[in-house]
């Protein structure tokens, strides 16, 4: 019975893993839970001083943060992807900034081939299943700019992205007052058609399938492989014969394709469509980062540390409204818990870098 | 010799580093005023170790120190620096992206914060004016030929005043028209008072610019001697004498067919400087060709060439009659090479487990050539096979392989190679860092290959292995092969002349 055989081989590879590495487990819990500790604590004093009741602001974001799973679900589907957009290429030894732009370009050309497939087969499905396509292809090829860039260029990754951000976010907002405004209303971009968009659930089931595929890329293929030890040590993988840098484009073609997902779905499945100031779709890559770091670079990970991202997002927007807190202070909240929380594993991840830097 | 005369005075120094090694076993060394003093020995014999104890940067375990025959305790470098210490690393210690000056200017501020650039230049002008050497002040450091950035490194010690210079292999870097430029500048040096202790391992050189020379060997000095009064071949001798350790027993090679071939190769270092010169070798089947030399004479480069991690620059490299010079890594260890590098850091990926690292080598068998899967069900089997073949001791095989000793990592590294029952193997520096049992075991493996059949080529910078393993030997220096032949026609005294540099 070889499926129960490949099961029974998996549990006990697992149980195997926790047994050998029982003690980076009990650190990276510890490491956890003291983290936890102190950003509450700190995020409690900054409440405090500025004369709100830390008891009832945490209250309200983790009671209201996690109560609705839909709009909960939902709310982290853009953040799985752009997670995913900055870890793949994190394993693979590149610092993606770019999640922010590739996840605009998703979003755009995914609604703009969503609403005129379906505007000219009359099949929603088929707008769907293509707007989703067009999106994975924008993020991965916009990405891809950024890595040719470094491999073949040496301009840092990191300087790109951020100005490709910029000019990504610029140039979209031109698009959609130029072309692509909605006649009703004018502050929006055309909507995506009724019969092609999806509810939040399909949504979040779309980017969860995503996620088990990057997982079974960065594990169970040679793509994975190869990104994974370019990522630790450049210098193996030339021993293996083979070459790090295009790892580094494969890792940012996956990486930017994540991103772009997650725009395609967003655009379909929550907000369906843009608004002219951007409001919708701006700083979930740069929320990414944080949903990556939290996740440790695994895409099981991700998935988790989206739901509390978008938990802590939720939450926020409660305190705002019950306590009559300013919008900044539930984001400094956030951005102290998940500070302590990352913090640890993003310095390592950091120092890493920074000596293959130099050693480049 | 009166006290005034002698600039150095090391006695009875140790050094046992923390993991137990010892670098230095009571090791005298004393430096007359004024001498080019040389000090010579093979790879691992402390001549780097006592020199960095001399300047500071490490603390001997037990000696005692005078300089001028003042007693010192160095804290540090900077210490060392004010009592007129200088040394010019292998590797310089200069600031690439700033102008000639600027780096003077900096070296200057780590004695006199108070100094101004233009007290810098104008002591620079003195120096360069007195020894000869110029410089360009207003060039960027790393735009300059290496021999000049050099002659700024030495400069920069002689503007801090340095007295006694230690100059660490200063010739390996150099061209032969550059090595000129310096020897004449030590020369002019020498003639206004100051000292110069010469770190180096060519004979020739020794024979040429030091008026004596301190022999060591594995952390012991083996004799000082006025240079004039020695041939190469006595310093060859002196350095490379030993009791022969322990044979292995070995039945005597069948060597049949060539396996690996290298012809007339020629391959660049990573500064782009030629590195490999016309390189020729022949391995056979059944056969252990040893290369010994001094390391940083074209080795790694050679290593790296055959295996496929760097360009040729001209030649060719066979294996089994197919010409693979324009192949891959990854499609030579398919063609049945395997290399091990010697570098643990190179050859291992530390943060992953033994079968993801067993993988790494043995890709061809692992990825499905349809779907690219990794067939990791095949990676284990190979993974056990490791274990059991080359008995490892590791808690099992998902256990990452940063927490294997040494030697078990270094076993992995090997086994990986040897499963895959390649036919030709090249090995570099198998043994280094290992204790006396997993050294034993490794080399006995080598042998069980060679009467397997395989052709294995050795590089080792250990003569002891070299002679232990051998069936041929050839002696690599700067690039070129000095000689190939049997062990029997090699005495020790051949081998230290030709890893010299001297033809014997």
């Amino acid at each position: 019975m070889p499926k129960e055989n490949i099961l029974f081989k998996f549990i006990r590879s697992l149980i195997e893993k926790i047994k050998i590495k029982k003690h980076e487990y009990i650190m990276a819990t510890i490491e956890i839970v003291l983290s936890a500790l102190i950003g509450f604590l700190v995020a409690g004093i900054v409440l405090y001083v500025m004369g709100y009741d830390p008891g009832e602001v945490f209250y309200i974001m983790f009671n209201y943060g996690f109560n609705d799973p839909e709009y909960l679900c939902g709310k982290a589907v853009p953040l799985i992807m752009t997670g995913l957009a900055f870890s793949i290429p994190a394993l693979a030894g590149v610092f993606n900034i770019g999640g922010e732009s590739q996840l605009y370009w998703g979003a755009f050309i995914g609604l703009i081939t969503t609403y005129y497939v379906t505007q000219y087969t009359g099949i929603g499905t088929l707008g769907t299943i293509i707007g989703i396509l067009a999106g994975i292809l924008a993020g991965a090829a916009w990405a891809l700019l950024i890595a040719v860039l470094r491999v073949y260029r040496g301009i840092n990754e990191v300087i790109t992205a951020i100005m490709l951000n910029w000019i990504s976010y610029f140039m979209i907002i031109y698009l959609i007052i130029k072309f692509f405004t909605n006649p009703v209303i004018p502050h929006q971009s055309i909507e995506v058609p009724e019969k092609a968009s999806l509810t939040p659930y399909p949504g979040f089931a779309i980017a969860i399938v995503g996620t088990l595929i990057v997982y079974y890329l960065l594990y169970y293929t040679d793509i994975g492989y190869k990104m994974r030890v370019s990522g630790l040590s450049p210098a193996s993988a030339k021993y293996a014969g083979f070459d790090p840098s295009k790892a580094i484009l494969s890792s940012m073609i996956i990486g930017g394709g994540s991103a772009g997902l997650g725009g395609s779905l967003l655009i379909l499945a929550i907000s369906h469509n843009i608004d002219t100031t951007m409001s919708t779709i701006y700083g979930l890559g740069f929320t990414g980062i944080g949903v990556g770091l939290l996740g440790r670079n695994h895409p099981i990970g991700i998935i988790f540390s989206a739901l509390f991202f978008a938990g802590l997002l939720i939450g926020g927007q409660w305190v705002e409204l019950k306590t009559g807190a300013p919008p900044m202070l539930s984001d400094a909240i956030m951005g102290i818990i998940v500070i302590a929380l990352s913090a640890p594993y993003a310095y390592r991840l950091l120092m890493n870098y920074l000596s293959r830097l130099r050693k480049r | 010799m009166s006290r005034e005369e002698i600039a150095v005075e090391m006695r009875n120094i140790h050094k046992i580093y923390p993991d137990g090694v010892v670098a230095l076993k009571g090791v005298d060394f004393i430096v007359k005023k004024g001498e080019i003093h040389g000090l010579l020995g093979e790879n691992g014999a402390g001549k780097t170790t006592l020199m960095r104890i001399l300047y500071g940067e490490i603390k001997p375990t037990k000696g005692e120190i005078k300089i001028f025959g003042e007693r010192v305790k160095f804290s540090g470098p900077w210490d060392a620096i004010r009592k007129g210490i200088g040394m010019v690393y292998q590797h310089f210690t200069l600031v690439p992206t700033f102008t000639v000056k600027e780096n003077l200017f900096l070296s200057l501020l780590s004695i006199n914060p108070k100094a101004t650039i233009d007290e810098a230049i104008e002591k620079a002008k003195q120096v360069s004016k007195q020894t000869g050497l110029r410089i360009p002040f207003d060039r960027v450091i790393e735009e300059l030929p290496v021999g000049v950035q050099q002659r700024v490194e030495i400069i920069k010690s002689l503007i801090r005043e340095a007295k006694i210079l230690i100059l660490d292999e200063p010739t390996s870097v150099l061209t032969p028209v550059e090595t000129k430029d310096l020897f004449q500048a030590l020369l002019k040096l020498k003639q206004q008072g100051i000292t110069i202790i010469f770190i180096t391992h060519k004979l020739k050189e020794v024979k040429e610019i030091t008026d004596r020379v301190t022999v060591l060997r594995r952390g012991q000095v083996v004799g000082t001697v006025e240079t004039s009064k020695v041939t190469e071949k006595d310093l060859a001798r002196m350095m490379v004498e030993r009791e022969v350790l322990f044979k292995l027993e070995k039945k005597p090679a069948k060597p049949g067919r060539e396996v690996l071939v290298v012809k007339d190769l020629e391959v660049y270092d990573d500064r782009g400087l030629p590195a490999v010169k016309g390189v020729t070798l022949t391995v056979r089947e059944g056969e252990i060709l040893g290369l010994a030399g001094v390391q940083g004479n074209g080795q790694k480069e050679l290593a790296e060439a055959i295996a496929g991690m760097r360009p040729v620059a001209s030649g060719k490299i066979i294996i089994d009659d197919i010409d693979v010079t324009q192949l891959s890594a990854f499609e030579r260890y398919k063609l049945g090479l395997a290399y091990v590098p010697d570098s643990r850091k190179v050859g291992l990926i530390y943060e992953m487990n033994i079968v993801e690292n067993v993988a790494l080598t043995n890709l061809y068998r692992i990825i499905s050539k349809k779907s690219r899967r990794m067939k990791w069900g095949v990676a284990e089997k190979i993974a056990s096979e490791v274990i059991s073949k080359l008995e490892v001791v590791a808690p099992s095989l998902s256990t990452p392989i940063k927490y294997l000793s040494g030697g078990n990592q270094q076993k992995v590294m090997v086994g990986r190679e040897i499963v895959r029952e390649p036919r030709a193997f090249v090995v570099s520096e198998p043994t280094q860092g290992l204790d006396v049992a997993a050294t034993e075991f490794i080399r006995k493996t080598l042998i069980r290959l060679r009467d397997e059949g395989k052709a294995i080529l050795l590089i080792s910078t250990d003569l002891d292995e070299i002679l232990q393993l051998s069936d041929r030997i050839a002696v690599i220096y700067e690039g070129k092969i000095m000689a190939v032949g049997k062990p029997e026609e090699f005495t020790l005294e051949r081998l230290g002349l030709l890893m010299g540099g001297v033809h014997a």
